[in-house]
């Protein structure tokens, strides 16, 4: 009986499998792309955060600086204020001493006064001499205008009556509208009563007065009050239309003869410069661009890195693709082998022949190695092994070429010499750059002889009784080399049960290792397998291939049965 | 996809000389296989092209050649009037023989 070993198809590729994986990682990436702008929105608030943060910090230093500014100049004010009072008091002390001393004369009262009365700022309106005791009269005499003070004559000699109790310089508002007044009134009291000395000076007209922009105070707004309530009827001057003064404001008391004014003032600029008053706002605009800035920053590196991201999905899709074609091609190459052989080996009684073909591990192109097996007649075969030099489909070409020319040689009854002298002819290496080398063996069943005709090729190995060896044969020139070769056969008997094994270079593969102890290393392996022939082909392959075959190699054998 | 990572090209190296009128000589050094040996036989053509007639191929650098290199060799052997194989390794000797070459390329042992 005889059998055919199937020629090992390629695993079946599982494009589906491997086509699901590549879209699931896009999806995967698109997925993380919707979160693309969650960084640069991040980066937006942190940033302005960050700005707003400094902003309060910034407006928070400048008002607190702008308050204690504020305070110093208040108090610097406040001391000028201060001082107003004792200036206005000299005339009226040198009057009051000059009236005590001359008993009241009323011409050196009025030649003393006269230079402080008048309309200029600082002069006073009205000036006046009382006598202590008879202050119910009125005045002695008056330089100016009336006091506006004895409009009210009890009220005048009441006010001036406790005045001259005291020796500090008194003061009184007058402030009903219209021609709000303030008044002083300076007594030293003697034993004999003395005098007293009141003067009258006008508020500005409503009240309102605005700082010379040379002046120091240029800056700021100001109110000031007689006392210590900030009243609208305690208001004797300020530059404002209305009151009260906006924040921020600060407030001083100082001591005026026997009352107090009320000194309140508010910056109208940045008392510090412009810088710190406008770095809130340069601190709010530059940090906004910055934080804009960044965060489109993180955009774009963001979206980079998306797209570096998509990217190698891409090229990993490429890769699995790359992968998938390969697989699918060496899958074509493999097939079309496969087609290129024998699909099935004759059926003889008693021989057993069997046959693998073995695709390269790294090919993907189709190979020139090929087998055959020749049914001749009833007691003869011809078991044919080829190898064309090189790959692809030039080599698959010429290999299929040659295969069926033999056997159409074989089918005319041509020896397995003429054969290979007549196929000579179809291949030319000067041409084509192809070599051939064929193994051609005449095998007659019943008399256990095989005619070995060799072009270049390897000698078949024969097992036998736990031996073997190469069946040394003739070797003549590879096909293509020269056109009429002339060949010769070997003719040798085998023992009974005998096997013989024909086979290409491939599975002697001599890449750095000597072709002779390749062939030794498989005459020695070949006895120790006591397998069915089939088996025993797959054992020589693995064995000599460690599972990891470079070329191509196809094998074939016979075995006698009985 | 370790194949693309091997560089073919680079397993093997050649260099022509001609050196008179119709003779050259081609030193190889490396593995000749299949995958590589398409430069070297374009140059070499070149060569053959320009009239010249009598070819040495020194291969004694040569530790591994397939059946393709070999049919190349054969194929200048074909085409000019006296082909050398100068020094193959006793390896190479070995499969040229087995081939039933060893003649035709002037490479007997």
């Amino acid at each position: 009986m005889s059998s055919v070993e199937s020629v090992q198809r390629p695993p079946a590729t599982s494009r589906g499998g491997k086509a699901a994986q590549p879209v699931g990682a896009i999806t995967a990436s698109r997925t993380r792309s919707r979160h693309v702008y969650w960084l640069p929105l991040a980066t937006l608030i942190i940033g302005l955060l960050v700005t707003g943060a400094l902003v309060l910090v910034s407006q928070s230093q400048y008002e607190s600086n702008q308050k204690h500014l504020l305070n110093l100049r208040v108090r610097d004010a406040a001391a000028l204020l201060g001082e107003s009072l004792p200036a206005t008091a000299v005339t009226m002390s040198a009057a009051v001493e000059q009236a005590n001393f001359t008993n009241g004369s009323i011409p050196r009262f009025q030649r003393l006064v006269a230079p402080a009365v008048g309309t200029r700022p600082n002069q006073f309106e009205s000036l006046s001499l009382w006598k202590v005791g008879a202050l119910d009269q009125g005045p002695l005499v008056v330089v100016g205008s009336p006091p506006k003070l004895n409009a009210v004559p009890a009220r005048a000699s009441a006010i001036l009556a406790a005045a001259s109790r005291s020796p500090t310089l008194d003061v009184v508002g007058l402030l009903q509208a219209p021609n709000p007044r303030i008044g002083y009134a300076y007594a030293n009291p003697t034993e004999s009563g003395g005098y007293i000395v009141y003067a009258e000076r006008p508020l500005p007209a409503n009240r309102r007065s605005s700082l010379q922009s040379t002046n120091q105070f240029a800056g700021l707004d100001y109110a000031i009050y007689l006392g210590t309530k900030q009243t609208p009827q305690a208001l004797l001057v300020t530059d404002r239309a209305r009151l009260p003064l906006p924040s921020p404001s600060d407030t001083q008391t100082v001591p005026f003869g026997n009352t107090h004014l009320t000194l309140v003032m508010a910056p109208r600029v940045s008392l510090a410069g412009a810088l710190p008053k406008n770095l809130p706002w340069i601190i709010t605009v530059l940090g906004a661009f910055l934080s804009i800035a960044a965060a489109f920053m993180t955009l774009r590196l963001t979206q980079r890195r998306r797209g570096a991201e998509e990217l190698a999905g891409r090229l990993e899709v490429t890769a699995e693709e790359n992968q998938r074609l390969y697989a699918e091609q060496r899958g074509i190459a493999q097939t079309l082998q496969h087609a290129l052989l024998p699909d099935r080996l004759p059926q003889i009684p008693g021989i057993q022949a069997s046959a693998r073909y073995e695709a390269g591990e790294e090919g993907v192109e189709i190979g020139g190695d090929w087998y055959d097996l020749i049914e001749l007649d009833g007691r003869r075969l011809l078991l044919v092994v080829g190898d064309v030099s090189g790959h692809g489909l030039r080599a698959a070409t010429t290999m299929a070429e040659l295969r069926y020319a033999i056997r159409a040689y074989a089918a005319q009854g041509d020896d397995p010499a003429e054969i290979l002298t007549k196929i000579s002819k179809l291949v030319d290496v000067s041409e084509s750059g192809q070599l051939a080398t064929v193994l051609c063996a005449g095998v007659d069943m019943e008399a256990r002889q095989l005619s070995i005709t060799s072009a270049g090729h390897l000698p078949p190995l024969l097992l036998s009784n736990g031996d073997s060896r190469y069946l040394e044969a003739d070797v003549g020139l590879p096909i293509g080399v020269q056109e009429g070769t002339v060949y010769r056969s070997t003719t040798v008997t085998v023992p009974p049960e005998a096997t013989v094994v024909a086979f290409t270079d491939g599975l002697v593969e001599t890449r750095g290792d000597s072709l002779d102890r390749r062939l030794e290393q498989l005459r020695a392996a070949a006895p120790s397998h006591d397998q069915g022939l089939p088996e025993l082909l797959g054992s020589l392959v693995s064995e000599m291939t460690n599972g990891r075959s470079q070329d191509d190699i196809a094998i074939v054998g016979v075995r006698w049965t009985s | 996809m370790d194949e693309l990572e091997g560089q073919p090209d680079q397993l093997i190296s050649f260099h022509i000389v001609v050196d008179g009128d119709d003779h050259a000589t081609v030193s190889i050094n490396g593995e000749l296989d299949m995958s590589g040996i398409d430069p070297l036989a374009a140059r070499v053509d070149e060569v053959l092209g320009n009239g010249v007639t009598k070819l040495t191929v020194d291969v004694g650098g040569v530790r591994f050649a397939d059946s393709s290199a070999i049919a190349l060799w054969v194929r200048w052997a074909s085409s000019v009037d006296e082909f050398e194989l100068r020094d193959p390794p006793p390896l190479l000797r070995r499969v040229i023989e087995a081939m039933g070459l060893a003649e035709k390329l002037g490479a007997a042992a």
